[in-house]
């Protein structure tokens, strides 16, 4: 079902059971397959494919060349049903690819104005929430969660099933393989961190009392040797009087993989 | 030759001789000169000027928005020079707007999946190997080679005969005739093949690897290094480039890492 003022060129190939929204503009080339939904306003661009299975939300800028919801890259995957969901007001450039989840039924998320620069891959079963950047070739493996306003610099690699804190910044060129903490900034292969997220923080309006304390909480977790669980048990004692800080602890908390902490070798005098 | 599935926009201007594969796109604005081949399923997007003699392979996306946030739609261009290549998937976009322009040059190579952002200007006869990746505002000089996988950070400059290793993180200014590497990428030596094959006499050589000691291999401040390569100027004219580096950078010169000194120390 395609809305009567949506403009589809003719040369694109549109599934007959896809629905394409009011106001949606395909562009040459462009194929959408079948279980396909299309919000309103949203640009698909030449040579677009969206395969399958997927739900897109409105006023999205799809590229040209962007390939969303093809299989996805596991091993294990036997052609089960799954699904891709993507909201509102994305940006997604030029070759990035975006896959569905391996589960029967599962989805791989994508949330609302985050910007997925060229090259990006996404891969099955990740969430990734809003207000993200993507750089240039940023790359997540499986099962990868994204908070919001994180940012991934360009060619940063993310291992699967690490978890990505809100406002934190992981350095291009990177290579992450355990759970950045929010508002940290991790760089270097493997990734570790080398100070907090201050301008990412002073853009969106953290007061400079809450940034304070969460550079105090960088120091105890990583420049004083305490061990993570006793770091834990401080930042408990400095939430009660900066809630911005329950966000490190959840996080601590839910880390399958550990969190990423400074590695031998590096030098420990770098600056926070 | 354009082929029939091929979509042009009435106001492009393809001089008689370009040829157009299967179902490229070529949108409004875009001028192509005489004896360019684009091939088959490549975009060029709008507002695009393109000389003679290039080569555009397939999944080649030119002239597209730039990736600024700051970005908000408006005229913005880019222009091609002569006898470029651009491989499989690569994106060259337009620059940001007003006088800020994406600027190729002449002779450069773009290897598969490069990406040029916006408002970098590229000189003549530079490689791109596979992945290598600028941010915005970048320049880069006369022959530089920047390895597979390189990334650059927005507004670094990169010298000309530099060479990037494979896989480096640049953040910081690229110094003229000398071989950096790693992440974040430092420098290693004087890119002396490249000096030789580009013709440079053993003298210049010489000077060249004297001047990369004063500047990265003595501890001297850069102010300092500055001063003793401005002395030898006379006697090797080159070195000139190296100080038009160091006056130019906004970024600073990309010197020894404090890790990387203590791997040397070891």
């Amino acid at each position: 079902m395609i809305h009567s003022t949506a403009v589809i060129d003719e040369s694109a190939k549109i599934s007959p059971d896809a629905v394409i929204g009011p106001g949606v503009v395909v562009g040459a080339y462009a194929i959408i397959g079948p279980k396909v939904e299309i919000g309103e306003g949203t640009e698909i661009a030449a040579h677009a494919v969206i395969k399958k299975n997927c739900i897109i939300g409105k006023h999205n800028k799809i590229h040209s060349f962007v390939s969303l919801a093809d299989d996805p890259q596991d091993i294990h995957y036997k052609g089960q049903e799954s699904w891709l969901h993507i909201g509102d007001h994305n940006i997604i450039r030029e070759f990035s690819t975006i896959h569905r989840s391996a589960k029967e039924g599962g989805i791989t998320s994508v949330g609302d104005h985050n910007f997925i620069m060229c090259y990006a891959h996404i891969a099955h079963d990740c969430k990734i929430a809003n207000h993200v950047v993507f750089a240039n070739n940023a790359t997540v493996g499986g099962h990868v969660n994204v908070s919001d306003h994180a940012t991934l610099g360009g060619s940063a690699l993310v291992h699967q099933n690490c978890n990505v804190g809100a406002y934190s910044f992981v350095g291009g060129a990177s290579a992450l393989n355990q759970d950045v903490l929010p508002y940290v900034m991790v760089h270097g292969v493997p990734a570790h961190p080398i100070a907090v997220n201050i301008v990412g923080l002073r853009r969106h309006g953290f007061s400079k009392e809450v940034i304070d304390h969460i550079r105090s909480a960088y120091r105890i977790l990583f420049r004083r040797g305490y061990g993570l669980m006793n770091a834990r048990a401080e930042l408990e004692k400095m939430a009660l009087e900066c809630k911005e800080l329950e966000l490190m602890l959840e996080a601590i908390d839910k880390s399958t993989r550990g969190i990423a902490m400074t590695t031998l070798g590096v030098d420990e005098s770098v600056e926070d | 030759m354009i082929h029939a599935t091929a979509i042009i926009d009435p106001s492009a201007k393809l001089a008689a001789d370009v040829s157009v594969g299967p179902y490229s796109v070529i949108g409004p604005e875009v001028e192509i000169g005489a004896g360019t081949t684009v091939g088959s399923n490549a975009l060029i997007a709008k507002n695009t000027k393109i000389g003679k003699g290039n080569i555009i392979y397939s999944y080649a996306s030119l002239g597209n928005d730039s990736q600024d946030l700051k970005y908000k739609g408006g005229e913005a261009w880019l222009h091609i020079g002569d006898h470029n290549t651009f491989r499989e998937f690569c994106t060259i976009n337009r620059g940001s707007g007003g006088s800020d322009i994406t600027l190729i040059g002449d002779h450069n190579l773009f290897m598969s999946y490069t990406h040029v952002a916006h408002d970098c200007r590229v000189g003549n006869y530079v490689v791109f190997s596979n992945l290598a990746t600028l941010a915005g505002h970048i320049q880069v000089d006369d022959y530089a080679i920047i390895g597979g996988g390189a990334v650059v950070h927005q507004f670094c400059n990169i010298g000309a005969h530099s060479f990037i290793g494979g896989a480096a993180g640049l953040g910081q200014d690229a110094m003229p005739y000398v071989i950096f590497h790693g992440v974040p990428a430092y420098p290693i030596s004087v890119n002396l093949v490249g000096l030789r094959r580009h013709g440079f006499s053993e003298s210049a050589i010489e000077h060249i690897r004297h001047a990369y000691r004063i500047l990265f291999r003595r501890g001297n401040k850069l102010e300092d290094a500055r001063e003793e390569l401005i002395k030898m100027v006379p006697a090797c004219p080159e070195i000139q480039l190296m100080i038009d580096a160091i006056d130019r950078s906004q970024r600073g010169i990309a010197r020894r890492s404090r890790s990387s000194k203590e791997e040397s120390a070891q």
